[in-house]
Parts: C-alpha cells; sequence; structure tokens
C-alpha cells in the first residue's frame, strides 16, 4: 500500500518570466544573495537558478533544510562549464581546478548541501525527455521508504547552440518540497506512472519543452497553482508519457 | 542473529564487469586473488604529462547498426559487460522478463563521463570548422542518459529508466535507486551499474587538481602521491526476493550522506563518510561487527586515504579487514562503486580478503586492519564497499552471502 504524498512547496526561476504568461505563473528572478560572494563567482546560471527555486520552496514549505534529502534532475546539468572546458582541451591548455571540479553533474546538488550545512543524501539524476519524470519518481520512492521529506530540483540552463538544438534556449528551474506528512500542504499527488495515453496541456507546452527541457514541470506547478481539484499531469512530452494525478484541497 | 533493517534487502541474481584486467569477473577475481595491477601508460590517446591507467585494451563489441546514434565508448563498454556469458547479467535480464514483464524491469547506470571521449573529438572539430561534425549526436552519445537508455534498447526493457551522475559515487547511488525502486513496488527488478571510460577532461581535470600519480597508485601506502584513472563498466541485476532467488548475493542496503563541505576536498574529520557507513549499518539493521570486509574507496591520494581511515576506524574500529582495490583497477569514477561491490561480492563467493595492490607501508598512524596481500581460505559473509565523490557525495554499500 503506498503513503500518500503531499506538496508543502514548490519555486519557479526562470530569468525568462514572459514564457510562464500562458500558464498563469509566476517565477522569480535568480537571487543572487543566497550564495556568499565567495562562492558566487564560481557558481554557472544553472547552480544559481536552481538553488534560487530550491530556497523558495523550502521557504514556502517552512521546511528544517539541514535534514532535508534532496534529488537535483537536469539534463545538461553544468552544461556551459563542460563546454568551456571541451574548448580548452584541444589547445593542451592548463585547465582550471575549480571549473573542473565544477563540471560534474551534481555541482549544484554539492553547492546546496555546503549552503545549507546539509549532510542528508543528495542525488543527481538525468533522463532526457524524462528528466523531471524520474526526479519526480525517485523522489517519490524515497518517500515510500525512509524519508519524511524530499526537496526535488528540476533545472537546464541554455545551452551552446551547436550542441543538441532546439534544447537549450531558456534556462529554466522549479523545486518542489514533497512529505509524506499532510498538514498545511498544497496539494497530493499518485504515483508516476506511465500510459500510451493523449494527455491534456496547454498546446504550447511541448514546444517550450523543446527549447527547456526542465518545463516539463510546468503542468504541475500550474495544477497546484490553480486549484482544478483532482487532475491528470503530464510529466514529460514524448514518447510513453508518464503522469501523477494532482488533487488540490 | 535477527535483523532489524529498516529496507528490504534485494537479490543480485548476475553481475558482470569490464575491467582492464579484461572483459569478465573470472579476469577480475584473478587479477585480485593474485594482487596482480594491470595498470599501464596510457595509449588510447596523447596527454601532455604521463601516468598511469586502467585502460581496457581488448576489443570491445560494436553496437547493433539500429543503435548506430548510441555508439560510444562508454556504452561499447557497457555492452562488452552485458555480453561476457559466463557472467550471464544478458540471460538473467532474459529470465526476468519472461518473469515480471519488460514494463516492471528499470534501467539506473552511474557515469560521470557517459560519451565525453567522443565528445572530444567532437570540439577538436568544431574549434576547426566552427560545427560540429555530422556524427555528432549530443543526446544519444553525450548527456548522461546515453548509456543507460542504449542498455534499455539493447536489452527491449521499459521501465523507469536514467542515469545517476554523483561524480565518483555515482553507481553505488544507482545500487540505493535501484533497491529503492523495487522495494517501494515500482519495479520487480532494476538493472543497475555503472560505465565511464578514460578521456582528456577527466585526466586532464585530475592533474589540475595535482592528484594524478606518474607511477602505478599506491593506495593507502605513506608515500602515496595520487591516483591512476580507470575505465570499466560493473553490471548488476537486482530483483525483489523470491523462491527463485534464494540462492542469490543480497544487496542489503547504500547509505548515503552529503559532507556539506568543500565540493573536491573531503571534510577533515571525515564526518560524511562516517555518517555514510552508519547510515548503511542502520538501513540494513547490521551492527559494525557484522562487517566481515571492508572495500575502501581508496583513491590513492594524501587526503582522501587519511580521512577515510579515520572514518572508517570510528564506525568499524580496528578489526575488520579492509583493502583498497585501484592498484588493480585505477579509479574507475561513475563505475567505481559498481566495481568495487562485484569485488565485495567475488570476495564473498570465493570466500578470500582481497589485498591492497601498491601498499608497501601504511602510515604509522593508520588504526585501520589494511590488508597489502589477498588472503585466501577464508570466511566472510557480509561485505561494505564505499565511494566518495566530489560534491562530498558519499555512499557505502552492503552486500551479502545468499
Amino acid at each position: 500500500m503506498n503513503k500518500p504524498i503531499y506538496i508543502k512547496g514548490s519555486a519557479i526561476c526562470c530569468p525568462n518570466p514572459s514564457i510562464l504568461d500562458d500558464y498563469a505563473l509566476q517565477g522569480m528572478d535568480v537571487d543572487k544573495t543566497l550564495i556568499p560572494a565567495t562562492l558566487r563567482r564560481r557558481t554557472s546560471l544553472t547552480t544559481r537558478i536552481a538553488i534560487t527555486a530550491a530556497d523558495g520552496a523550502c521557504r514556502q514549505a517552512q521546511m528544517d533544510v539541514k535534514t532535508l534529502p534532496s534529488v537535483f534532475a537536469s539534463l545538461g546539468g553544468e552544461i556551459q562549464v563542460t563546454d568551456a572546458l571541451c574548448r580548452l582541451l584541444p589547445k593542451d591548455e592548463l585547465l582550471s581546478p575549480t571549473q573542473f571540479h565544477n563540471s560534474v553533474h551534481n555541482t549544484t546538488a554539492g553547492y546546496w548541501g555546503i549552503l545549507q550545512q546539509c549532510q542528508a543524501a543528495v542525488t543527481a539524476i538525468a533522463a532526457v525527455d524524462d528528466t523531471f519524470a524520474m526526479g519526480l519518481l525517485e523522489a517519490w520512492t524515497q518517500l515510500q521508504l525512509n524519508a519524511t521529506n524530499v526537496l526535488l530540483v528540476c533545472y537546464d540552463e541554455e545551452w551552446p547552440p551547436y550542441l543538441a538544438p532546439p534544447i537549450g534556449q531558456i534556462a529554466f528551474a522549479s523545486a518542489f518540497v514533497l512529505s509524506t506528512e499532510k498538514s498545511d500542504s498544497l496539494a497530493s499527488i499518485s504515483m508516476p506512472e506511465t500510459e500510451n495515453l493523449a494527455a491534456d496541456y496547454h498546446k504550447q507546452w511541448p514546444e517550450l519543452v523543446n527549447s527547456a527541457p526542465a518545463a516539463a514541470s510546468i503542468p504541475l506547478l500550474a495544477a497546484i497553482s490553480q486549484s482544478k481539484g483532482k487532475v491528470r499531469v503530464p510529466l514529460n512530452t514524448k514518447g510513453a508519457i508518464w503522469f501523477t494525478y494532482c488533487e488540490t484541497p | 542473529m535477527k535483523r532489524h533493517n529498516s529496507i528490504e534487502s534485494v537479490a543480485i541474481s548476475a553481475y558482470a564487469a569490464a575491467s582492464d584486467c579484461g572483459l569478465g569477473t573470472a579476469a577480475l577475481l584473478q587479477a585480485l586473488q593474485h594482487n596482480k595491477s594491470a595498470l599501464a601508460p596510457l595509449i588510447l590517446f596523447e596527454l601532455p604529462f604521463s601516468t598511469y591507467v586502467g585502460e581496457i585494451k581488448v576489443p570491445l563489441p560494436k553496437i547493433d547498426p539500429a543503435l548506430e546514434l548510441y555508439q560510444s565508448r562508454n556504452a561499447r563498454v557497457a555492452l562488452a559487460a552485458l555480453n561476457v556469458v559466463e557472467d550471464g547479467v544478458r540471460a538473467a535480464v532474459e529470465s526476468a522478463k519472461l518473469r515480471y514483464g519488460k514494463e516492471r524491469i528499470g534501467v539506473v547506470i552511474g557515469t560521470s563521463t557517459s560519451g565525453l571521449y567522443e565528445t572530444e573529438s567532437a570540439y577538436a572539430v568544431l574549434l576547426e570548422q566552427h560545427k560540429m561534425p555530422d556524427d555528432f549526436h549530443f543526446i544519444t552519445r553525450h548527456a548522461y542518459q546515453a548509456t543507460p537508455r542504449f542498455l534499455q534498447l539493447e536489452l527491449g526493457l521499459n521501465g523507469p529508466c536514467y542515469a545517476i551522475s554523483t561524480a565518483c559515487s555515482s553507481s553505488a547511488k544507482a545500487l540505493a535507486t535501484g533497491q529503492r525502486l523495487i522495494a517501494s513496488g515500482v519495479c520487480d527488478a532494476v538493472l543497475v551499474g555503472g560505465a565511464d571510460t578514460l578521456c582528456r577532461l577527466t585526466l586532464r581535470g585530475f592533474k589540475s587538481l595535482e592528484l594524478i600519480s606518474e607511477q602505478r597508485c599506491q593506495p593507502m601506502d605513506k608515500d602515496r602521491a595520487g591516483i591512476n584513472i580507470g575505465e570499466a563498466a560493473g553490471l548488476l541485476l537486482l530483483e525483489k526476493n523470491t523462491e527463485q532467488t534464494k540462492s542469490c548475493p543480497q544487496l542489503l542496503s547504500v547509505g548515503e550522506s552529503s559532507d556539506a563541505h568543500h565540493m573536491s576536498t573531503p571534510h577533515p574529520a571525515g564526518l560524511g563518510a562516517a555518517l555514510a557507513m552508519t547510515n548503511a549499518l542502520k538501513l540494513a539493521g547490521l551492527e559494525a561487527s557484522s562487517i566481515d570486509y571492508l572495500n575502501l574507496h581508496a583513491t590513492a591520494t594524501k587526503i582522501n586515504d587519511h580521512i577515510e581511515s579515520l572514518a572508517a576506524y570510528r564506525v568499524l574500529g580496528d578489526q575488520v579487514p579492509c583493502s583498497g582495490t585501484k592498484g588493480i583497477t585505477g579509479h574507475t569514477l561513475g563505475a567505481a562503486g559498481a566495481i568495487e561491490t562485484i569485488i565485495a561480492l567475488l570476495a564473498i563467493k570465493h570466500q578470500f580478503l582481497p589485498g591492497t595492490a601498491g601498499l608497501r607501508h601504511t602510515e604509522d598512524n593508520c588504526q585501520c586492519h589494511v590488508l597489502k596481500q589477498p588472503l585466501l581460505h577464508q570466511s566472510l559473509s557480509t561485505a561494505m564497499s564505499n565511494s566518495f565523490g566530489f560534491g562530498g557525495n558519499n555512499a557505502s554499500v552492503i552486500v551479502s552471502a545468499p
């Protein structure tokens, strides 16, 4: 028997907020003050938008972040840092040690833990078109077993245009605090499942996801903010559609 | 003794390895039992410095033309492990498909490099011709999920599929995720593991951090001078426990933690490392005294090995035999957690304790019981394997005999 899972906080960080107009959602600008100046100059846009969204969701949920396990889901992760390093390789130039350790996929996850002094488990996943869906599934399984609360952050920044166009034209991050506890929750969700059924979503959304893979979370964010009762929410746009039922009080 | 575990154990119905020792766990076992290093100077590509690496020198299998888009050295190393008939992972997956159905079997693979080796060549073209070569396919070759997706397509599976990429703990974390997918009822079986290949970025990156050894690495040695990078794939099929899996070894738990200290330097007192080991024991419902062998992360850098020995002593004391095996395989980064869990499983199956190739003298203040030479004809049933990565990302895996 599955435990019901509740959403206690959610937030969006999007440097290009006009893309949210279609969905009646509000995003935050990057909050530079969240990262101390000594670390800030080392962090990429992807880390900054992810940390801004994560902080927003945790503040809404009024969660003790020090003990909160987290799942960081991103298709490209630190793609700009990796790109800069790959451009140096053919030239036999020395690499920057900071850039190198900041190129790993769990860079944002690592900085989040350092900033919050959080020693809880942190994972970093990637699943191309299913990145948000698998991130939600990963968080869901943790909550079914030993975790009471889990932070899920899904993010991707702008990519160099020659890598995988049209992917990576828009930076987008969103975050959710998920919990097994119902009190003060915004919504509940069912186990993420897959089905080869047409899903109901805003007609612009798949195109947006093509250029901003992390925007796959928009239907869930919209379902929470619009309080439409119980709705079937798609979590990806291609292949077998992953979905969850989201229910608002 | 009754365990008070807080996660159900899962069966490990098959496991396979491809490493510098050769294709298959038999080659790895032989190297372990003879403490024979396979590390050698790099031949795959040129570097502006000299070092030893764990390079796979046997021919790698070709990717099916239908999956040509997924063609990368990383996918081929993973395929090499999958294709080892004696290790039987492919057969075990086929059997699981018949019993559970392809929708009920997930694929979760840890990787830090994915197809970076090919991407590096593509960038050489980009810089010269100002466009990527026609055969550059970022999503199916470079993206982290490329290798798990390739394995899913190669095996005709249809369950959840994703990559875990937490640097050098990636594939230990993949084991954690696989166990959770089964224990929470989402999947009946999950193919887990890790694959990473040698590439310029990781070698030159670790060199920039002054962590690369010019000589064969010496894990836990007082004169250790850094890492030798290796490449490998380790695959394990996890299944829910049924009548059929009675004779299979078990994945008991994976303890996870974060250092919350620094991106590339461990917590000076080893708090994160100790917490991962403690969490693993707690999840499995075991006392420290139940651990018969610890496979150390032991990368052979000055700081990491010292701090791991502090953490291991604090959690397990000075009696548990432990060793580091990166003097044989090199540090296989995102594949290390899977390869070293497989080494722990081989130790249990063949009742021996691996040694630490390259180790001559431990530090005077090392309080752990570090083995230099392998010990055959031992009695062990439960083993732990540590993996620690950049970002302070820690995971400790516990496996046991059937």
